[in-house]
C-alpha cells in the first residue's frame, strides 16, 4: 500500500517522513495525482454544455465522481461542494433558511468542529433560532440523556460522527432514531468517519452527510453533501449563477432539478476526477481490517504515552478512530511538535478547530497523532522511542 | 551589519550546527538567558500579538541603553527571547535600532521554525523596536 503514495518516500531533515497528521489531511496515491495531471494535460474543458470531445470527457470525469460517491456511500443525492465546511453551510442556507423559522431549535454537541457550530450561530442570530448543545461527559461520550431531553421541538440535529480531537465515534444510529421519532432532521459531519468506515447513508437514515475528499486520499478543495430525497426536495437554491440554471430571462430564471441546482459556477473538475480515483483506491482497501490494525496501534500508543506520564484524551473503542490526543504535564505542545518535526514526525498541535470541546476538557490544545491506513506499527514504535529521547533531553 | 560581540559569536555558533534537533536544543538552552518578566506583569501591553504561545516583552531605555525583559509559556519561544536578549540587552539604543531580523535568518533559526513561530519572532522583534523608538 505504501508504494502507492510517493510522498511517503520523502525525507524530512534527513529522516524518513512519518506522517501522523491524517485527521487534518491524508496523502494522495499516484492514481489521484496521475488522473488530475492527465485531465489537465489531455482533457481540460468546462463541463455540461459544450458538445466538443474535451467537454464530453470533462463532463464524464466530473459526473463519474458523483456516481462513485453514490455507489460508495449508497446515496441517491450527492451534491459536490468545496468540502465539509461548505456542505454544512449549504444545509444552513439551502435547507435552514427555507425550513426554519423564528423560535425553532437546532441541537448541536460540544464535540462539534467549528465548521458545524459557526454556520448555525450565524443563522441563529439572523433567524432567532435556539441552539441547544449536548454536553460531553467525563468519559468523553455525549450525554444521551440530555440529548433526549433536548430533542423536543428541535427541527435539526447536527452531530459529528467521529470527533477529530478524541477519535470518539458517536452513536449516530441511536441519534438518528431518536431524531426521527421526534420529527427532526439529522446532519452528520462525517469528515473523520467517511475515510475510516464503510457508511451506508440510506440505511443510516440521516438526512444530510457532509465530508471532504482530502481526508480520504483525494484532492483538497472538494467535498460532498449527501442528501435524503425528502430533504433534497425541501432545499432551495443558495448560490445563483451558471450550471445551476435551466433557463434565464430578464423576467426570471428556472433551476436545474438535480444536484446541479446547488452547484453554481464552474465546478472543481480536476478535483472531482482525482477524487474518483481516491474512492476507487479506498474501494480496494479492506477498510474494516485496516481500521482494526491502526486502532490497535493507537491503543498501544495511548498506553505508552500514559506510561510516560502523558494525559491521553481518548478511549479507543472498536468504532473509534485511530486518533491519539495527548498532553505532557509540563512541556509545551508546540515545542514538542517542533522537536518531533526535527526527526520527520508530522503531528498536529493546537485546538483542532474544536474549542468548545477543549473548553469542556479544560485545556487549550493537545498534541494529536492521527493514523491512516498507510501508517505502520513500526512508525508508531519509532515515534514512541524518539518521544522518550525528547523527554529525556528536554522535559 | 555590525553586531555586538556576543551576537556575532552566537551567529557563528548557530551556523556551525547542521542538525535541526541540535539547533532547537541550543534555542531551548538560551531560554535561560532572558531577564524574566514575571507572569504577574504579563498584560495586553506586553503581549506579542500573532504568536501562538503566550509571549510577553517589556523594554526600557535607561541612559540610552536598552533593558529587555521577557517571558513565554513555550521554552522554544523563550529561547528566541533569549537570543534577542543577547542581541539587545545592555546595548545602546541607536545601535539596537540598526538591527533587522536578518540576524536570526543568518543563524538559520527561522528556517527551523514553523511559519507561525517564525512570524511570531518577527512580531516580537517589531514590537521591541517600536517600543524603543518611542522611548528615544
Amino acid at each position: 500500500m505504501r508504494e502507492d503514495f510517493p510522498i511517503l518516500q520523502r525525507e524530512i531533515n534527513g529522516y524518513p517522513l512519518v506522517y501522523f497528521d491524517n485527521a487534518a489531511t491524508t496523502q494522495k496515491p499516484n492514481s489521484v495525482i496521475d488522473a488530475m495531471n492527465d485531465y489537465y494535460s489531455n482533457s481540460n474543458a468546462n463541463v455540461h454544455r459544450a458538445v466538443h470531445t474535451l467537454a464530453g470527457e470533462a463532463t464524464e470525469g466530473y459526473e463519474s465522481c458523483r456516481l462513485a460517491l453514490k455507489e460508495r456511500f449508497n446515496a441517491n443525492r450527492a451534491i459536490i461542494t468545496s468540502g465539509t465546511t461548505e456542505a454544512i453551510n449549504l444545509v444552513a442556507h439551502a435547507w435552514g433558511r427555507a425550513n426554519l423559522s423564528d423560535g425553532d431549535a437546532i441541537i448541536l454537541t460540544e464535540m462539534e468542529h467549528h465548521s458545524d457550530i459557526v454556520p448555525w450561530q450565524m443563522l441563529a442570530q439572523e433567524m432567532n433560532i435556539e441552539l441547544r448543545y449536548v454536553p460531553v461527559q467525563k468519559d468523553l461520550t455525549l450525554d444521551m440523556d440530555l440529548f433526549e431531553a433536548a430533542i423536543d421541538g428541535a427541527k435539526l440535529v447536527c452531530v459529528v460522527h467521529i470527533s477529530n480531537v478524541l477519535g470518539v465515534c458517536n452513536p449516530v444510529e441511536k441519534i438518528v432514531e431518536i431524531a426521527k421519532q421526534n420529527g427532526a432532521k439529522v446532519l452528520l459531519d462525517a469528515a473523520q468517519s467517511a475515510p475510516h468506515q464503510d457508511i451506508d447513508f440510506v440505511a443510516l437514515g440521516a438526512d444530510f452527510m457532509a465530508f471532504s475528499a482530502h481526508k480520504m486520499c483525494g484532492p483538497t478543495g472538494i467535498g460532498a453533501l449527501l442528501v435524503s430525497d425528502e430533504a433534497f426536495d425541501e432545499m432551495q437554491p443558495f448560490m445563483g449563477g451558471g450550471d445551476m440554471i435551466e433557463t434565464v430571462s430578464i423576467h426570471g430564471s428556472t433551476y436545474q432539478q438535480n444536484e446541479q441546482k446547488f452547484e453554481a459556477g464552474t465546478p472543481r473538475i480536476a478535483e472531482a476526477i482525482g477524487w474518483t480515483q481516491a474512492i476507487n483506491w479506498l474501494n480496494n482497501v479492506d477498510v474494516e481490517s485496516e481500521h482494526k490494525r491502526i486502532l490497535e496501534s493507537a491503543r498501544w500508543l495511548s498506553q505508552q504515552l500514559r506510561d510516560m506520564g502523558m494525559t491521553v484524551y481518548g478511549r479507543h473503542d472498536d468504532n473509534d478512530a485511530a486518533v491519539v490526543s495527548f498532553l505532557h504535564p509540563t512541556m509545551n505542545s508546540e515545542d514538542l511538535a517542533h522537536l518531533l518535526d526535527a526527526r520527520g514526525f508530522a503531528v498536529r498541535t493546537g485546538h483542532h478547530c474544536a474549542q468548545p470541546l477543549l473548553d469542556r476538557l479544560e485545556i487549550t490544545g493537545t498534541v494529536r497523532v492521527s493514523l491512516y491506513f498507510y501508517n505502520t506499527h513500526e512508525e508508531v514504535v519509532s515515534f514512541v522511542n524518539y518521544l522518550a529521547e525528547i523527554l529525556e533531553r528536554f522535559a | 551589519m555590525n553586531y555586538s560581540d556576543d551576537l556575532a559569536e552566537l551567529i557563528l555558533e548557530f551556523q556551525d550546527i547542521e542538525d535541526k534537533m541540535e539547533r532547537l536544543e541550543m534555542v531551548f538552552d538560551l531560554a535561560e538567558e532572558v531577564n524574566l518578566l514575571p507572569i504577574d506583569q504579563w498584560g495586553d501591553d506586553t503581549r506579542v500579538r500573532g504568536c501562538q504561545s503566550e509571549a510577553h516583552v517589556k523594554v526600557e531605555v535607561v541612559d540610552s541603553n536598552v533593558n529587555f525583559y521577557s517571558g513565554a509559556d513555550s521554552k522554544l519561544v523563550q529561547g528566541l527571547m533569549g537570543i534577542l536578549t543577547m542581541a539587545i540587552h545592555g546595548v545602546k539604543a541607536d545601535m539596537v535600532l540598526e538591527l533587522t531580523p536578518e540576524f536570526a535568518a543568518e543563524m538559520g533559526i527561522l528556517n527551523s521554525l514553523s511559519p507561525s513561530r517564525s512570524n511570531g519572532f518577527r512580531n516580537m522583534f517589531d514590537k521591541v523596536m517600536n517600543e524603543i523608538k518611542l522611548q528615544v
